[in-house]
């Protein structure tokens, strides 16, 4: 790999240890994939609390204030894990604030979520940007048209360290055209809410080999931004795709040939009532109809996601515990709006945790013997990694569907029938 | 026989294969405690992959999938080898990052080539699969 001279000081130590083993695994990534070399990034989006300490601790050694803007993931909150009475919450104390000690070290910004475009801080079209997570990676890049390429979340922070990701993947323009279609066959979307577009989007990750760009046809143009995000970020969770032009919404696809770059698709696959049946029962793994805990904001709640949990949750008190992941400056719009206030006295609860992987309900090393053992989501994203990470029993519905489990304790839950 | 391939993650490992003709993520696939798949309705569901040599199609899922791998690789809970069609860069990092021989783009169909049980070695630094047999 070629590299220019301050990166060949970085490979020689001149910079410190971390920075020294950062620019190392960028070089063996990029040689994996035939990079031919690095590029300076836009900014840098890592996670302190997705890190193992030891590992977090090798690859920030000795490292000094960075020049590049960094931003980070989902974060832990233990101490309010302690208040909700989590058993476990105090092993987890520790390794945060030292983390986060450090990171605020480096001068990078406590954005703490998946969704910092609704923040402020969104790519420009083009824009080389070092990710992980890759519901960031997938929603950047089809949505706003960044150049992100997927990449690990330890990836990520070698990334940020040096400001410096390899040239490869889907940072490269000829690698952003759609190799597989998907179109959308003798179905009517026009009821379609959230998680119709995360079951879609579930089925077509499992779908498309490897991380093939995927175009997908059929929907409504303009599609509402709510619903364009949740259709891309279930795609990498059952399968690995990382840039989703939909015909008609997203930057890359004002056409089809436009999202094709003039080609043929290798494969068409496509999609009716009859898979969308198999995904949503799928997407349900749970043998009785007892709801312990329900989550939403994966990935981070829009202000308007938490608008419609408050009607539902007006006046009520819920059963279950109940999470909304959103970010800080969300959860504060939600205060002031009055949302916040609502769903806090129903008992649910607001953090910016990642409500799927690290959800303190439902993990058995936080919550310990408390733990919910089963969660209702309006999420597939959500849905996958509560019955994977957590081992779960999970529910998976629309958000009226949630709100009445949460309320009642039971899932009542049916197959939409599709129109 | 020997079957060629490109190096994702150097160094050289042996052992018993594990065929599954799909995607793997380290992250929701390899419970790090174990070593065991505990995917509900995955086909490997309570597998081991433990010292395995790990035959897949390429990577998948959430980019925490790296820093699950290197949590596995504390308890020595990883696969001893992986080979697979193509590679895919999260899979290829937590690689990188565990220190796992990784090869991908083999020359020849290992899914024909390699079954469960076979016992295969991978020298992923020069880009080498032998398949001994069982």
């Amino acid at each position: 790999m070629i590299l220019t001279d301050e990166e060949n000081r970085m490979l020689d130590g001149e910079y410190g240890p971390g920075t020294q083993k950062s620019i190392d695994l960028l070089i063996k990534l990029g040689e994996s994939a035939d990079a031919e070399k690095l590029v300076e990034t836009a900014y840098a989006h890592t996670s302190y609390d997705f890190s193992p300490e030891d590992y977090w601790s090798r690859l920030t050694e000795e490292v000094k204030k960075t020049p590049h803007r960094v931003t980070t993931h989902p974060s832990f909150d233990p101490e309010e894990w302690e208040k909700w009475g989590l058993p476990l919450a105090h092993n987890w104390v520790g390794p945060h604030e030292r983390k986060l000690k450090r990171y605020l070290e480096l001068g990078w910004l406590r954005t703490e979520t998946c969704a910092e475009y609704l923040i402020g801080i969104v790519p420009r079209k083009d824009d080389i940007v070092s990710m992980g997570g890759s519901c960031m990676q997938v929603t950047n890049n089809s949505l706003f048209g960044a150049r992100v390429d997927r990449m690990g979340i330890l990836i990520s922070l070698a990334a940020a360290v040096c400001g410096r990701t390899p040239l490869m993947g889907l940072l490269l323009p000829e690698n952003r055209f759609a190799s597989h279609l998907v179109k959308i066959e003798g179905l009517d979307v026009s009821d379609w809410g959230i998680p119709h577009y995360h079951c879609l989007g579930y089925y077509i990750g499992d779908q498309i080999p490897g991380f093939k760009p995927v175009a997908v046809t059929g929907l409504p143009p303009n599609l509402l931004f709510d619903f364009a995000r949740a259709l891309v970020v279930s795609m990498p969770t059952s399968g690995a795709v990382t840039l989703a032009h939909i015909v008609g919404t997203t930057p890359e696809a004002p056409t089809l040939e436009a999202a094709l770059g003039d080609k043929k698709p290798e494969h068409v696959i496509k999609v009716g009532k009859k898979e969308m049946t198999q995904t949503w029962e799928r997407l349900n793994v749970w043998d009785n109809d007892v709801v312990e805990h329900v989550a939403f904001g994966c990935p981070h709640a829009t202000i308007d996601e938490i608008g419609r949990v408050a009607e539902l949750l007006a006046g009520k008190k819920i059963k279950t515990s109940l999470l909304i992941g959103a970010s800080a400056p969300v959860e504060a719009l939600a205060r002031r709006q009055g949302f916040a206030d609502i769903i806090e006295k129903a008992g649910g609860h607001f953090q910016c945790v990642c409500p799927s992987i690290n959800n303190p309900f439902t993990r058995p090393d936080i919550a310990g013997d408390k733990r919910a053992k089963s969660a209702a989501t309006n999420s597939a994203r959500s849905a996958h990694y509560l019955a994977t990470v957590s081992g779960a029993k999970v529910f998976f519905g629309t958000d009226e569907e949630c709100v009445n489990a949460a309320i009642t304790g039971k899932w009542k839950g049916e197959i939409p029938k599709w129109k | 026989m020997e079957i060629k391939a490109h190096t994702v993650s150097a160094g050289k490992a042996e052992g018993e294969a594990i065929v599954y003709n799909g995607p793997f993520s380290f992250l929701g696939d390899l419970d790090p405690a174990t070593g065991k798949v505990p995917a509900p309705r995955h086909p490997l569901e309570g597998k081991s992959l433990v010292g395995k040599v790990f035959v897949i199609t390429t990577g998948k899922g959430s980019s925490a999938g790296d820093s699950a791998a290197w949590a596995a690789k504390q308890n020595n809970n990883v696969p001893a080898a992986m080979i697979c069609l193509e590679s895919e860069p999260i899979l290829s990092g937590a690689a990188i990052i565990t220190e796992i021989p990784t090869v991908d783009r083999p020359e020849k169909n290992v899914f024909e080539l390699i079954k469960t049980g076979d016992y295969v070695k991978v020298d992923a630094t020069n880009g080498i699969i032998e398949v001994v047999g069982k």
